[in-house]
């Protein structure tokens, strides 16, 4: 039998506790982060050895949402944020993601920034056709833009008023530390997977892979989900059907260009990539909507597997 | 739904892959990690094969085994063993004449005029290694390490202690390390006397080096992609430094009157070398690691002094290009140049008044060395490990014809240099 994990949904809402169920030859572990059902599927009959490797992930994933999160008060995200314009002393782990977001915006020639958040405070993505006030949008760009951060790693210096997000990379993120740390405990195959960013690994002992079904929104029934398996790699997801804005005819979705602060038009509904990885499928999906109308060709350029919709 | 396969990596992608890489490797350990996982155990076995034209052939296996605690303690320990065979240049210059040699286990080799004289030999050298390193909080680590090695005439017996500190959020990293050897040389059929013709000796027991050093190094990374460091060595070595076996020629002209000799023939006799018994080296090096769109840049430079009056500059670079399949290629360049030691020569001349030290070992002498070279490192498909293979080509010449030399000698390169080829197989697997 073919190990199936169902990627864009879960059986039942997930609960606060992480809970433990017997699906087939695997354990399957949930508990929910991020705004996110989160699970865990480990190929193992030993009960103790899944609900060690579920505390594992639930911590890590516990940890980072702590971490790193916009939402929450005290951490070095809401520091920054509230800095004043005051130098910020980051440590290593946030200086390496603040690293890794700079290297994303040098190779989207800026349009991948952590500063852009504060934009979509004038944008709701219900559906309906009220876009933004271009004067609201003009003034709020001033206070977007990395470039007007200094960034000496470890120190940052923001100007007040502007604000970043880590949303962009951190699920993904929190999913490849989470797998790191279950490839370090156990030598069994097991496939982490938050809100539909995941990382597969190993081979199960029925000798098949992980097979992930990919949603495909423009479809229903059967043909809506393409089956993959996957022996090692991260998978993710760019993209929601459900958050978008038509004007003037135009499909708006929710991915904003924080050079002209206006969502990126022409782009797919949603991107969704393979890779070595889950933060690199997840940057190239975010990188690949943010092409807009290139977004076919820019993945294609990248040599990795992909599906748009 | 579209469905598309890959075709082949952009630089883009390669890019973001390493900046992946490098945040999940760099991100600290979390919560409950350290105690879920287990020791890891690190095997690598290595055989290096080290042959110079016409003379030196070393074989040397070596087998080095880690183990990995989870609280980042490590132990671990090498076996290696040199099988050195061949000949060694005894330090008489060529001449115009047959040279007869003897060697440390009495047997006697005769060379052509114009070939530098060698002596043969034969030795198998043991040595065992072992390091301890103990992290005491994340910053601060602390490493131990041992290391004994035997061979027929030498014996040495060593340790060492070194500290490294992490600080401004690991940007920065200083090391600090002191070590100190006890050897002794214990030369086959005794010690002779320095600049005697080794029919007397000195002793026969052994004799002792002492060897201390010091070094403090400080490294820092200046952007995502640059890490640059500094260091400094201090090295005191005392005792008997000086190559038990190495001669100094000494040429005698033939003047007598009357003779149809040429002008400048001679015979020559050969003296024991001898060195002092004191000598302090200090280097200084500066070392760089720079990551490049896809590529790994290693790029060093080296000034290194001592009292004996050796000065050498050492560059190197290395270039490390990942391949798919994780296999990579690395060629490598070295130069080397270095002075000649104050009491370096090619030969003495009879007559004149005996210097207090001489030695005419190629290693002291104005030398020059460019090495090229290429490691290929790869993985067998559906097996365990990782495979690396190193060729290296090393050409060393130096100045072999010096003012002084007569004029017999004028056409014979008292430096002939020598080519070297080495090939090194490692492999590694953990479990």
């Amino acid at each position: 039998m073919t190990a199936a994990a169902r990627t864009q949904r879960t059986e039942g809402p997930p609960t606060a506790a992480p809970s433990l169920t017997r699906v087939a030859q695997h354990y399957l572990g949930r508990f929910a982060a991020m705004a996110s059902p989160c699970e865990l599927l480990v190929d193992t009959d030993d009960a103790a050895e899944a609900a060690a490797l579920l505390q594992i992930v639930a911590k890590e994933a516990s940890r980072i949402e702590a971490a790193f999160s916009r939402y929450r008060t005290g951490n070095i995200v809401h520091r920054i944020n509230n800095a004043g314009g005051q130098t910020i002393v980051m440590d290593a782990e946030c200086a390496e993601l603040i690293d890794y977001a700079v290297t994303c915006l040098e190779i989207s020639g800026g349009k991948f920034d952590i500063t852009s958040g504060v934009l979509r405070r004038l944008w709701t993505f219900d559906g309906g056709n009220h876009s933004a006030d271009p004067a609201a949008v003009s003034a709020l760009l001033e206070r977007v833009g990395w470039h007007r951060v200094t960034w000496r790693r470890p120190e940052l210096t923001m100007p007040a008023g502007m604000e970043i997000d880590l949303g962009g990379i951190g699920k993904e993120y929190a999913v490849d530390r989470a797998a790191a740390l279950i490839a370090a405990a156990t030598e069994r195959a097991f496939l982490v997977n938050f809100g539909g960013d995941l990382f597969a690994s190993g081979v199960c002992r029925d000798g098949n892979p992980w097979t992930v079904g990919v949603e495909d929104p423009g479809r229903t029934g059967e043909a809506a989900t393409y089956k993959l398996e996957i022996e090692r790699g991260g998978l993710a997801t760019s993209g929601d059907a459900r958050r978008f804005l038509m004007v003037e005819g135009k499909r708006l979705g929710h991915i904003l260009n924080p050079i002209t602060g206006w969502p990126v038009e022409g782009a797919p509904r949603s991107v969704t990539v393979l890779a070595h990885t889950c933060m690199e499928a997840g940057t190239l999906a975010t990188l690949a909507t943010l092409e807009g109308p290139r977004a076919r060709a820019f993945l294609e350029e990248q040599g990795v597997r992909f599906w748009l919709a | 739904m579209q469905l598309t396969t890959p075709a082949r990596r952009s630089a883009l992608r390669a890019r973001l892959s390493t900046a992946a890489c490098v945040l999940l490797a760099a991100a600290t350990p979390a919560v409950g990690h350290a105690d879920d996982t287990t020791p890891t155990t690190q095997l690598e076995l290595s055989s290096l094969l080290y042959g110079e034209n016409q003379r030196t052939t070393i074989f040397e296996p070596a087998v080095r085994a880690t183990r990995l605690f989870s609280n980042g303690q490590s132990v671990s320990a090498e076996i290696q063993v040199d099988a050195m065979t061949g000949a060694s240049p005894s330090g008489a210059v060529a001449t115009n004449q047959v040279q007869t040699t003897t060697s440390a286990s009495g047997t006697t080799q005769s060379v052509q005029a114009g070939v530098l004289p060698t002596s043969y030999f034969q030795d198998v050298r043991g040595s065992l290694d072992a390091d301890w390193s103990l992290p005491v909080g994340s910053l601060f680590t602390a490493t131990s390490s041992v290391h004994v090695s035997k061979e027929k005439d030498y014996r040495s017996l060593g340790g060492s202690e070194s500290f490294s500190l992490d600080l401004f959020q690991r940007l920065v990293t200083i090391t600090a390390a002191a070590s100190f050897n006890h050897d002794q040389v214990t030369p086959v059929g005794g010690t002779a006397i320095g600049l005697s013709d080794g029919t007397t000796m000195l002793n026969f027991r052994s004799n002792p080096k002492r060897v201390s050093s010091g070094m403090l190094g400080i490294s820092r990374i200046l952007t995502r992609r640059w890490m640059m460091g500094v260091s400094g060595t201090r090295e005191i070595e005392k005792g008997y430094l000086t190559e038990p076996y190495k001669v100094v020629s000494v040429f005698s002209p033939i003047n007598t009157p009357g003779e149809d000799a040429p002008p400048g023939t001679g015979s020559t006799t050969t003296l024991r070398e001898k060195r002092p018994d004191l000598r302090t080296r200090i280097s200084g090096s500066l070392s760089s690691v720079y990551h490049l769109s896809d590529d790994i840049l290693y790029s060093s430079y080296r000034y290194y002094w001592d009292d004996w009056g050796v000065r050498s500059h050492t560059l190197d670079f290395k270039v490390r290009h990942d391949l798919p399949n994780h296999a990579f290629v690395q060629p490598h360049v070295r130069l080397y140049a270095q002075t000649a030691a104050d009491f370096f020569r090619f030969e003495l001349f009879q007559g004149d008044p005996l210097p207090a030290f001489a030695s005419s070992d190629e290693r002291l002498g104005p030398l020059r060395t460019a090495t090229v070279g290429a490691t290929y490192g790869f993985r067998i498909p559906n097996a365990p490990g990782d495979w690396a293979v190193r060729g290296e080509y090393i050409r060393q010449w130096g100045n072999g014809h010096p003012d002084y030399a007569p004029s017999v000698q004028r056409d014979i390169n008292l430096f002939p240099g020598v080519n070297t080829g080495t090939l090194l197989v490692t492999y590694s697997i953990g479990f």
